[in-house]
């Protein structure tokens, strides 16, 4: 087998009180590869959170590693983590996350601002992946003018400016509706087929139950990660089906 | 049952069509796509960054038109001094004790004719004049025409010590001294209110307080100024301690100031000297302390005046850096506003790998917008008030480079200095706790 994406060893998170300290995440290990599809799942309060903040380096591990590409980032400054978010994670917000007076363009632009990768090349890379995300015909709308499943949509493309290691979406469905929802899934088993590797935070179990890989939290601890085939559901199929009638 | 999907290789994949992204190293995010993403900040809320910039256009902007007046009072001042011969010396009375101000003539009239004539009897080659002045403000008359004058008795020599060469005819001469004889030279304006025009004058006569004076000469005109003898007549003052100075005042001879003119400037300070210990000897008094009169040369003349606008534009100066101290502190409250306000934009642009020094360098940028703007703006506002508005109320404005440059680059400084803390705290948001803020 490859070497994973990445791979967190016994990683533990806690929080000092008054009276002792919480234990967000305790001694949480496990690897995930190339082209896995993993959903993360558990009730508030899991700890699936601020796994996922660890895992996105938005936060850092009180214990542990977190090798991600062979590379420990658990000890990172924290410019260099910005450095290895922005090349390696592609974020996929709940709340879209879209800066509201930028263009769809200029929203899909930023990573790719931050990592300096020239104008010209930025402007077509990022109009290249609006099209991949069938919004080309919207780059220069504003945010505001769009639905909500285009608005992730155009999240989903700024996610891939860097070709990250990891997309890591929390809870993407979440402020959809169910047809828009499975919009953004067939998206995700496109990108996946691609070869792009996911973690889907979610806690809906008909999302979960389309990737092959679930990780179960509860208490901070795994509780349970289990693989099997996933279940695809017929409406997501349908617009997958579509969209590569589309693109062939 | 699971059904695994036949999933294709798609055509697309963006690293094949478009080849990796090029990263580069970078130190900063450059200077144009900053200012681009400021401005973009700043725009979204455009009524709320004018009225930032308010506090800084105000302060630079009086900063500007304040030391512009300053200025230009300085350049009057000194013009006029100029005007009057550089090597000359005032001698008035002084109320005992050392004057460090202005210029005081007359204020205890201790000086006298007596003074002046025994400069006179030195025969000192040094001193190429000597004009004592007595002045009384008295009416002038031609026809209907009625002028009120300050009319001056001095020697023919003034017209050499103070630079008063007549445009028209000549100045008295020594006969007319000698002989009291009622002539009289006229300033520029009254020539000009009395007879219409100033080169008809010559040869008429005007009543001065009741007594017909033949007009020999009218002066040029010299324009505003404490020095001006545009609204002066000049007689013998024989003549006028005859004929002007009212009864009361019969057999004094105490004069408002005399006049000296040094030969030379190198040799100015050497007379001044002199002077001081004839004065002195003469006035009974050998202490400084108790001077009752001074002596000032151009030079400390020139000197007390710039100090005292000096001081002036010091004053306005700080007034002025006050009120951009005071914007800057509304720039710093409307940053740390904004930083609250775009709390999850922060969070995001961390997310997607923005450095706290990216974060930083974006709000920095935008208060040193803001308060740089405000600077040009208030430089604007500035020139448009010294050149537009002041001369309309009769004030000579002249913008210095300097105070231009010392306003702007303090805008900028406060820009920075305000801008500076908000946009730390903006790059130390915790992304997590960022993205999650409502």
């Amino acid at each position: 087998m490859t070497a994973p994406v990445l791979s967190l060893h016994e990683v533990s998170k806690s929080y000092p009180l008054a009276d002792g300290a919480f234990h967000a995440l305790r001694d949480v290990r496990f690897d995930v590869h190339e082209g896995e599809m993993v959903a993360l799942m558990g009730p508030s309060g899991s700890g699936k959170s601020t796994l996922m903040n660890v895992l996105g380096l938005l936060d850092r591990p009180s214990d542990g590693r977190y090798v991600l590409r062979g590379r420990d980032v658990a000890e990172l400054s924290e410019s260099e983590r910005a450095d290895v978010r922005n090349a390696e994670i592609g974020f996929v917000f709940q709340a879209f996350h879209l800066l509201p007076r930028f263009s769809l363009l200029e929203n899909v632009e930023v990573p790719m601002v931050y990592a300096g990768v020239p104008g010209p090349e930025r402007r077509a890379r990022a109009m290249h992946l609006l099209e991949r995300v069938g919004l080309a015909d919207k780059a220069t709308s504003l945010p505001s003018r769009i639905s909500g499943g285009q608005k992730q949509r155009a999240a989903v493309a700024r996610a891939l400016a860097m070709e990250p290691a990891l997309l890591l979406a929390d809870e993407p469905t979440g402020n959809l509706d169910s047809q828009t929802g499975h919009e953004i899934m067939a998206l995700f088993h496109d990108l996946n087929a691609e070869g792009s590797t996911l973690i889907i935070v979610t806690h809906e179990v008909d999302i979960a139950e389309q990737t092959g890989r679930q990780i179960h939290l509860l208490d901070g601890v795994v509780e349970r990660d289990e693989r099997g085939a996933p279940i695809v559901p017929e409406p997501v199929r349908v617009r997958l089906r579509a969209a590569r009638s589309v693109a062939a | 049952m699971s059904a695994n999907l036949p999933l294709v290789q798609a055509e697309f994949n963006p690293g094949e069509a478009v080849g990796a992204p090029t990263r580069r190293e970078r130190r900063g995010l450059g200077l144009l796509p900053i200012t681009k993403v400021a401005l973009r900040g700043l725009s979204t809320n455009l009524v709320r960054s004018l009225l930032t910039t308010l506090g800084i256009v105000i302060g630079v902007a009086s900063v500007v038109s304040l030391t512009s007046v300053g200025a230009g009072v300085t350049a009057d001042i000194t013009a006029n001094l100029e005007s009057l011969g550089t090597n000359l010396l005032t001698i008035s009375g002084a109320s005992g004790g050392r004057t460090s101000g202005l210029v005081r003539t007359g204020s205890s009239q201790s000086v006298t004719l007596e003074d002046a004539e025994a400069i006179l009897d030195l025969n000192d080659p040094r001193i190429a004049g000597i004009a004592p002045s007595v002045a009384a403000t008295v009416a002038l008359k031609f026809g209907a025409e009625n002028v009120s004058a300050s009319v001056t008795g001095t020697w023919p020599d003034f017209e050499g010590v103070r630079n008063s060469e007549p445009e028209f005819g000549t100045f008295f001469s020594d006969l007319d001294w000698r002989g009291s004889n009622r002539v009289i030279v006229l300033g520029a304006t009254v020539a000009s209110t009395l007879f219409g025009n100033a080169e008809s004058a010559i040869g008429m006569d005007v009543r001065v307080d009741g007594v017909a004076f033949t007009v020999v000469g009218v002066l040029p005109v010299k324009g505003d100024g404490f020095n001006s003898l545009d609204d002066a007549a000049l007689v013998p003052i024989t003549t006028f301690l005859k004929r002007i100075q009212g009864p009361s005042s019969v057999g004094s001879t105490s004069l408002q100031a005399i006049y000296v003119a040094a030969a030379d400037a190198d040799v100015i300070d050497a007379v001044q000297v002199d002077l001081e210990s004839l004065l002195a000897v003469r006035h009974g008094t050998l202490d400084p302390e108790s001077y009752d009169f001074q002596i000032m040369n151009q030079a400390d003349t020139l000197e007390s005046l710039n100090s005292v606008t000096r001081t002036l534009t010091l004053f306005l100066g700080a007034v002025a850096g006050i009120s951009l101290l005071v914007g800057g502190i509304g720039i710093m409250n409307i940053m740390l506003v904004s930083v609250t306000e775009r709390t999850r934009e922060i969070g995001l642009r961390k997310a997607l790998g923005a450095k706290p020094r990216d974060i930083l360098g974006q709000f920095l940028t935008e208060s040193v917008l803001l308060s740089v703007g405000g600077g040009l703006l208030g430089i604007a506002l500035g020139l448009g008030l010294a050149l537009g508005v002041m001369p309309r109320f009769g004030m000579n404005a002249v913008p210095t480079s300097s105070s231009i440059v010392v306003a702007f680059a303090f805008a900028a400084v406060v820009g920075v200095f305000f801008g500076f803390y908000p946009a730390q705290r903006a790059a130390r948001l915790d992304p997590v706790a960022s993205l999650r803020y409502e």
